[in-house]
C-alpha cells in the first residue's frame, strides 16, 4: 500500500487539510470527520459509551415467561379477562373475551439483587446483577413491522433513518476500515421490518447499516473475483488511482481526491472484513462460553462476532434474532414450542457476551441493549374468539421488559414496575422515544439536537418526544 | 502594510459595509430579504404555526398585529418604540428578553426590525407564491451571464466534442453513445451537427427510459407492497411502461399531470389514462396479520397528498398534518381540505390491492397492433413464421394493475380534521379545497379539479417546481437547491430571473413540452461549457451555483450499470416490459418466509437497463442502493450523491461488473486490432469516446504486463476510472 499512501499524502498536501475534509464529500472514511464537523452541536457531555450492541428479539418475546413474574396471574389462569382491560383497547388478534394465561414456567430470585428470572434462563440468571432491567417499557405500535420500525427509526412507517444511521451520522465512524453501522441477522429469517430497519432513510446512503452475512461474502462484493489475487487487486487500484490523480491535475475537481481515498479504503476493507468476521480463530474456552459453532447461522455466533466488532470499534452493532411470535397458533409460534428453542438459543450466548465484554474491559464503554419490539398480553390469544390450540399470547405494547448494561448504565437495578398481572406499567414507565434518547445520551449526543432537514422539516430520531431516563444512569 | 494598518483598514471596511447593508440611508427594508429570515430563525419556533406562545404568531398578518394575551401589541405598524416586540428583543431582563435562553439578536437585526416596523411593518408574500413575471424575456445564457458578471466571473470555454457527446447522450437518454454513434458525430462537419445529435437523442426510445427512471423516485415506484409481507405487485410495471411511453410521446406536462392524478375521472377515459393513475397506487399496503386496514388506508392517502404537494408544488405539506405549518402560511385545517380531494378513492389497504383493472400497457398495445399487421400479411398460415408470430401475440398478456377509482354518491367519504394528526381523533368536518396561500380553484372539488388547478397556468409554483427538477437532472443542482421545498425554509434561488424565465417559457411557449424545454437547455452555452475547475473558481463558487462551468457529477446507479453494459456489448436494448432480475448474490432475498425466489433472468433480460430491475421494498437491489437509489418507500426528490468504499467494491467485484469487464476485454481483443496499444485505446474509447493520452496508456500497459496479460482486469480498471464514474 506504499504507493497508495504516498499518493494520498501528495494529494492531501496539495490542499489545506481542512479544505480537503470539506471537499471530500461523504465517504464512509471521510465521514468520520465530516460527520463530527456537521453535527458538533449535537454533542454535549463526555460520552459514557463509545459503541452500542443492540440485541433485538424480533417477533417480541414474552416478558411474562422470562422476567416479569406475576404470581397473581397464575391464580387467574383460565379465568375470563375482566372487561375493563379490553374496553377501548386495540389488539392485533384478540377478539371478544379471552382467558387470562398464567406464567408457563417457574420463577426464582437470583443474585444480590434478588431479581426474578424464569427457569428457562439457567445462564442469564447468574448475571442478573450485571444488568439494569426496564420493566415498564411501552410502545404505541402493536404490529411487528411498524413496532420494529418505531423501535429502530423512531416512527412506525417506512422511510426514516435507523438509530445506527443517526449515530454514525452524528458521531462518525471510529474505524474507517469497517462500516460504522453493522447488522447481524439470525433466527428464522430477517425481521418483519426488513432491511428498512437498517436503511438510512433520508440520510445519505453511506449511513445505512451494512449486513454482515453468515453465508457467502460477509460484506457483499468484498471478495475479489476468481483469479484476482490481493496483489493483483493492489496493482489494479494503483492504476485506477494513478490515472485518477492525473485526472485531478487536469480538471481540478476535489471529488476525485475523495474517490482515490475510497478505493484505498475499499482495499483495506477487503482485508479487515474477513479477518474481523472469522470467529474460528477464537480459542475453545470462548466457544464454550458463547456456545458458538463456526460456520453456522446462529445468534451465538453473532454475539461473538459482536464482541469482535466492538473490539474493532464498530460504532453500532445491531443483532436481530427472529422467531418469538408466540401466539399459540401452531407449535412453532407457541410458548411450549418455538419459544423454548429461542430462549435456549439466546440464554448462553447473551450471557457469554456480557461476561466476555466485562472480562476485556469493554463493557465500560459498550452499551448493550436487549428486547423485543413490544411485549405479550397477560391474556391467552384467541383469534376468531376461540382459544388457540397451543399456549400463546397476543402482541402487547403497554408494558414489556428490556434490559441494558454497560456504557454508563447502572447495574443491579430494576427500573419500572407493572401491575399485578403485568398488563400495564404503574411506575417509571419508559417510552421507546425515551429509550432512544437515553441511548443517544450515553453516546454523548443530545437527542433534540441531532437533526437532519428533509422535505423542509428538521427530523430527529425521537420525533418531537423523548426524555433521557436519568434514573438508570450511573 | 503592517498588521495594525490592515486591522484599521479592515475595521473601516466593515463599518462601511454595515452602513450600506443596514440601509442607514433611509432605504426601504425588504421584508422577504431582511425581515423574514430574522423571524424564521428567532421567533417562529414559539410564535409561528406550531406554537402561538402568549397568543402571538408572526405567520399570518392579522395575528401579528393583534394584541397578545398580555394585552400588548407585539407590532404597532409605524411605531417601533410602541411595539412590544422591540422592547422585548432589546431587554436585558431575563424574564422579558426575547428570544429566551438563546443568543440575543444582533444590533443590526434589531435595527432592521425597528425600521421595518417604523416603515409600516408590511408583510410581503414569499417570492415563490407570487406568479412569475418577465417583461422582456431574454434567454438562458443572458440570465446566467448577468449573474456571472455581477460576481466577477465569466463563462468557461466550450467542452470538447467528445466530452459534450458523452454528456448530452447520458443526460438525454441515460446511455453513453456507441462507438458508431461516436464516430458519426466526431466526423460530422455539419455546423448543425450538435443540434442534430440532440434531436436524434430526443427521439430515441431510450429517452423515455431515462426520464422514467427519474420520475420513478417521485412516484415511489416499486414491485412490492412494503412492510412485513411485502407481497409482490406483479403488474405494476405496466405503469412504468406508461411513463416511458408518455415521455417518449412527449405527452405535454399538463396532461401528464392530469392523467396520473385523475385519469380515471376524465370523460370516457382511455385505458392508458386509467393506467396512469397507478402513480398514486404505488403507496404501500400493510398486509401484516392483525393490522388495522383503515389506519394504513389513511397513511396511504396522507402519502398521496404529501407526495402530490412535494412533486408539483415543492411544498412540505407533511408539516401540516399535526399542526399549522411552522414557517409557511398554511393552517392545520387546510391540510384536511386538501386531504379531502384524495380521501374519496375506493382502495382500502387490502392485500389484493383492489381496485385493479386488467390492462395492456401502451407499449404492449402498439406491439400487438404491429404483430397483428404482420400476421395478417403472412398468407401461409402453416408456416413457422406465422406460428411464431401467433404465439408471440398470445404471450402478450394484459394484467390487473392497481388503479384509482372514485367512490360515488352515498358511499363517498366524509373528511374530518385529525386532531394533532392522530387518525383516531376526529375534529371538524371539512370539504375539499385548495390552500389559501395559492390561487383559488375554479374547478370541481375532486381529484380531477385539483389536477386541473395545478396546471392551468395560474399556479405560481407548478411550472417553477417542474423546470427546477429537470434543471437539477442536467446540472446537478436545482436553481432552487431544495427541489422539495419552495417555502420560506427552502433555499432561495441564486438566479430567480432565470427560473422565472424558464417557468413561463415552459408553460406558455413550449406548451408544457419537456422535449422543447430540454432542447433549449442543452443547446445553451451554459450547458456546453467545459467542467474543468481551478482554484479561483472553487474559491468563488465551489458548488457551481453560478454556472461559470459545465456540470461534473457522479453518474446515477442506473447510468453506471447501463454504461458498463453498453461498453461491454452485453446491453439489451429492449425497451418496455416487466421488471427483470439481474444477478444478485444468494441469500439477499432471505427477508421473510415463503417468498418468491430471486432467479436471475435469462435470454438477455439479465442485461437490461437498470430501471427495469425488480424493486422489492424490504430488500432493494443491493448494488443500486449502494449508489444512492432510494428504497422507494416514500417520494424522494433529490438523490444525495455519495462516494464510498462500498461503491468501489461494487464496480470492482459485483459479478455484473465482472462479467461486463470480461466482455469488454473480449471486445478489446477481438475488435481492437492486434497490437496491445490499439486494443487498450479501443477499450478506452468505448467508455470515454476518446483515446487515452500517453501517460494513461502507459499506466494501462503496465498493468497489463504486471497482471500477465489479464485484459479483463484492465477492462475493469477502465470501468472504475473517475472520469467514467462521473459525467463531465
Amino acid at each position: 500500500m506504499k504507493i497508495l499512501n504516498e499518493l494520498q499524502g501528495r494529494a492531501q498536501s496539495a490542499m489545506k487539510r481542512r479544505e480537503f475534509l470539506k471537499n471530500t464529500s461523504l465517504g464512509l472514511g471521510g465521514m468520520a470527520l465530516s460527520g463530527l464537523l456537521s453535527n458538533v452541536q449535537a454533542k454535549q457531555v463526555m460520552p459514557k459509551a463509545k459503541r452500542v450492541i443492540f440485541l433485538h428479539m424480533a417477533g417480541a418475546p414474552s416478558q411474562l415467561e422470562l422476567f416479569d413474574y406475576k404470581p397473581l396471574l397464575q391464580k387467574l389462569d383460565g379465568k375470563p379477562c375482566p372487561p375493563s382491560l379490553l374496553k377501548g383497547k386495540r389488539f392485533a388478534f384478540i377478539q371478544g373475551v379471552p382467558d387470562m394465561l398464567g406464567p408457563q414456567f417457574p420463577f426464582k430470585q437470583y443474585g444480590q439483587t434478588g431479581s426474578w428470572a424464569s427457569d428457562l434462563l439457567p445462564n442469564f440468571s447468574k448475571v442478573v446483577d450485571d444488568v439494569c432491567f426496564l420493566k415498564a417499557v411501552h410502545t404505541e405500535e402493536f404490529n411487528h413491522a411498524p413496532a420494529q420500525l418505531f423501535m429502530h427509526t423512531g416512527g412506525p412507517r417506512l422511510g426514516r433513518p435507523a438509530m445506527g444511521s443517526w449515530v454514525t451520522y452524528g458521531l462518525g465512524s471510529m474505524n474507517e476500515n469497517l462500516p460504522g453501522f453493522v447488522v447481524l441477522v439470525s433466527g428464522q429469517s430477517a425481521p418483519s421490518g426488513g432491511k428498512s430497519l437498517w436503511g438510512s432513510g433520508f440520510l445519505p446512503s453511506h449511513y445505512q447499516g451494512v449486513e454482515l452475512r453468515s453465508k457467502g461474502d460477509a460484506v457483499l462484493y468484498v471478495k475479489n473475483p476468481d483469479g484476482v489475487s490481493r496483489d493483483l487487486r493492489k496493482e489494479a487500484i494503483t492504476t485506477i488511482n494513478n490515472i485518477n490523480k492525473q485526472e485531478y491535475d487536469e480538471v481540478g475537481d476535489p471529488e476525485i481526491l475523495a474517490r482515490i481515498k475510497q478505493y484505498e479504503l475499499a482495499f483495506k476493507m477487503q482485508m479487515t472484513v474477513p479477518e474481523a468476521t472469522d470467529i474460528s480463530s477464537e480459542p475453545d474456552y470462548i466457544h464454550e462460553l458463547y456456545g458458538t459453532e463456526p460456520g453456522k447461522i446462529s445468534f451465538a455466533n453473532n454475539c461473538l462476532l459482536a464482541r469482535r466488532l466492538a473490539e474493532r470499534d464498530v460504532r453500532f452493532i445491531q443483532l436481530y434474532h427472529r422467531g418469538w411470535d408466540s401466539h399459540g397458533s401452531n407449535n412453532f409460534e407457541s410458548l411450549h414450542g418455538g419459544f423454548l428453542e429461542r430462549v435456549e438459543e439466546i440464554d448462553k450466548a447473551m450471557t457469554g457476551l456480557i461476561i466476555d465484554l466485562k472480562q476485556r474491559g469493554l463493557l465500560e464503554d459498550t452499551l448493550v441493549v436487549w428486547g423485543g419490539e413490544f411485549g405479550r398480553t397477560p391474556m391467552q390469544e384467541n383469534r376468531g374468539g376461540v382459544s388457540n390450540k397451543f399456549k400463546g399470547r397476543d402482541h402487547h405494547g403497554e408494558a414489556f421488559t428490556m434490559w441494558m448494561t454497560g456504557g454508563g448504565i447502572k447495574t443491579g437495578m430494576t427500573f419500572g414496575e407493572t401491575d399485578d398481572i403485568g398488563y400495564a406499567g404503574i411506575r417509571d414507565r419508559v417510552h421507546i422515544h425515551d429509550l432512544q434518547a437515553t441511548i443517544l445520551n450515553q453516546l454523548g449526543v443530545d437527542h433534540e439536537k441531532l437533526t437532519y432537514t428533509f422535505q423542509g422539516r428538521d427530523f430527529r430520531l425521537t420525533d418531537v418526544h423523548g426524555r433521557v431516563v436519568k434514573d438508570i444512569i450511573a | 502594510m503592517n498588521k495594525k494598518l490592515i486591522i484599521i483598514v479592515g475595521v473601516i471596511g466593515l463599518a462601511l459595509f454595515a452602513y450600506f447593508i443596514s440601509g442607514n440611508s433611509g432605504e426601504k427594508v425588504d421584508f422577504n430579504e431582511q425581515v423574514r429570515p430574522i423571524l424564521n430563525k428567532n421567533c417562529l419556533g414559539c410564535h409561528g404555526g406550531v406554537k402561538q406562545q402568549s397568543g402571538l404568531s408572526f405567520l399570518f398578518i392579522e395575528e401579528a398585529y393583534e394584541a397578545a394575551k398580555s394585552g400588548k401589541r407585539a407590532i404597532v405598524p409605524g411605531n417601533a418604540s410602541k411595539s412590544e416586540m422591540i422592547h422585548r428583543i432589546k431587554s436585558t431582563d431575563p424574564d422579558l428578553m426575547m428570544p429566551p435562553s438563546q443568543e440575543p439578536l444582533t444590533p443590526k437585526e434589531i435595527e432592521i426590525l425597528e425600521k421595518w416596523i417604523d416603515q409600516g411593518a408590511k408583510f410581503e408574500t414569499h417570492w415563490a407564491y407570487v406568479m412569475p413575471e418577465i417583461e422582456e424575456p431574454l434567454n438562458i445564457d443572458a440570465y446566467v451571464e448577468e449573474n456571472l458578471v455581477k460576481n466577477g466571473l465569466s463563462f468557461s470555454e466550450e467542452a470538447s466534442k467528445e466530452t459534450l457527446l458523452r454528456r448530452v447522450s447520458i443526460d438525454l437518454t441515460g446511455l453513453p453513445p456507441t462507438l458508431e454513434e461516436t464516430e458519426a458525430f466526431l466526423n460530422d462537419t455539419d455546423p448543425n451537427a450538435y443540434e442534430n445529435l440532440v434531436d436524434r437523442l430526443l427521439s430515441s426510445q431510450h429517452y423515455g427510459e431515462r426520464w422514467a427512471a427519474m420520475w420513478m423516485d417521485l412516484a415511489r415506484y416499486a414491485d412490492s407492497q412494503g412492510y412485513q409481507k411485502d407481497r409482490l405487485r406483479k403488474n405494476i410495471w405496466r405503469y412504468r411502461d406508461w411513463l416511458i411511453h408518455a415521455f417518449n410521446q412527449d405527452l405535454p406536462f399538463d396532461e401528464f399531470t392530469i392523467e396520473q392524478l385523475a385519469g380515471d375521472l376524465l370523460p370516457e377515459p382511455t385505458e392508458d389514462q386509467i393506467l396512469a393513475t397507478a402513480f398514486h397506487r404505488n403507496t404501500m399496503t400493510n398486509d401484516e396479520g392483525g393490522t388495522d386496514d383503515e389506519e394504513y388506508r389513511v397513511a396511504a392517502v396522507i402519502d398521496r397528498l404529501n407526495t402530490t404537494f412535494e412533486v408539483w408544488q415543492g411544498t412540505t405539506m407533511a408539516c401540516v398534518q399535526c399542526h399549522s405549518h411552522p414557517y409557511d402560511p398554511i393552517r392545520h385545517k387546510e391540510f384536511y381540505n386538501a386531504y379531502a380531494y384524495f380521501n374519496n378513492s375506493v382502495d382500502s389497504d387490502l392485500s389484493s390491492d383492489v381496485p385493479k383493472k386488467v390492462l395492456f400497457s401502451p407499449a404492449q398495445k402498439a406491439y400487438r397492433a404491429s404483430l397483428k399487421k404482420q400476421i395478417e400479411s403472412i398468407s401461409d398460415t402453416l408456416s413457422d413464421e406465422y406460428k411464431a408470430k401467433i404465439s408471440e401475440f398470445v404471450s402478450l398478456k394484459a394484467g390487473a394493475v392497481p388503479i384509482m377509482e372514485e367512490l360515488k354518491g352515498d358511499s363517498s367519504r366524509v373528511t374530518r380534521v385529525f386532531v394533532r394528526g392522530n387518525w383516531l381523533s376526529h375534529g371538524d368536518t371539512v370539504i375539499a379545497d385548495t390552500p389559501d396561500f395559492l390561487p383559488p380553484s375554479e374547478y370541481s372539488k375532486d381529484r380531477l379539479g385539483f389536477a386541473k388547478w395545478l396546471v392551468d397556468g395560474k399556479n405560481p409554483l407548478t411550472s417553477r417546481v417542474i423546470v427546477n427538477r429537470f434543471w437539477e437532472q442536467i446540472f446537478g443542482n436545482g436553481l432552487v437547491y431544495t427541489l422539495e421545498d419552495f417555502g420560506t425554509q427552502g433555499v432561495k434561488p441564486e438566479n430567480q430571473k432565470l427560473l422565472d424565465y424558464l417557468a413561463l417559457r415552459f408553460q406558455n411557449e413550449h406548451d408544457w413540452s419537456l422535449k422543447s424545454l430540454l432542447k433549449e437547455i442543452v443547446l445553451s452555452r451554459t450547458y456546453k461549457q467545459s467542467s474543468v475547475v481551478n482554484d479561483e473558481l472553487l474559491e468563488k463558487d465551489k458548488y457551481n451555483y453560478l454556472l461559470a462551468r459545465g456540470p461534473r457529477y457522479r453518474l446515477t446507479a442506473e447510468n453506471i450499470r447501463d454504461q458498463a453494459l453498453v461498453a461491454s456489448g452485453l446491453f439489451s436494448d429492449k425497451v418496455y416490459g416487466p421488471s427483470v432480475k439481474p444477478h444478485q448474490p444468494d441469500g439477499v432475498w432471505n427477508v421473510i418466509r415463503h417468498v418468491d425466489r430471486w432467479t436471475t433472468s435469462e435470454n438477455g433480460d439479465q442485461y437490461r437497463r437498470g430501471l427495469y430491475t425488480f424493486w422489492r421494498r424490504v430488500s432493494p437491489y443491493p448494488s443500486m442502493i449502494t449508489f444512492d437509489v432510494p428504497s422507494r418507500e416514500v417520494c424522494v426528490s433529490r438523490r444525495i450523491r455519495t462516494n464510498t468504499p462500498l461503491q468501489a467494491l461494487v464496480t470492482m467485484n459485483d459479478p455484473v461488473f465482472v462479467e461486463a469487464s470480461e466482455a469488454l476485454a473480449e471486445r478489446m481483443m477481438t475488435e481492437g486490432g492486434t497490437e496491445l496499444e490499439s486494443q487498450l485505446k479501443y477499450g478506452y474509447k468505448l467508455v470515454l469516446m476518446k483515446e487515452p493520452d500517453d501517460k494513461r496508456l502507459e499506466e494501462l500497459v503496465k498493468l497489463y504486463h504486471t497482471s500477465d496479460g489479464a485484459m479483463s482486469l484492465v477492462a475493469n480498471v477502465l470501468l472504475n476510472l473517475d472520469e467514467v464514474i462521473m459525467k463531465s
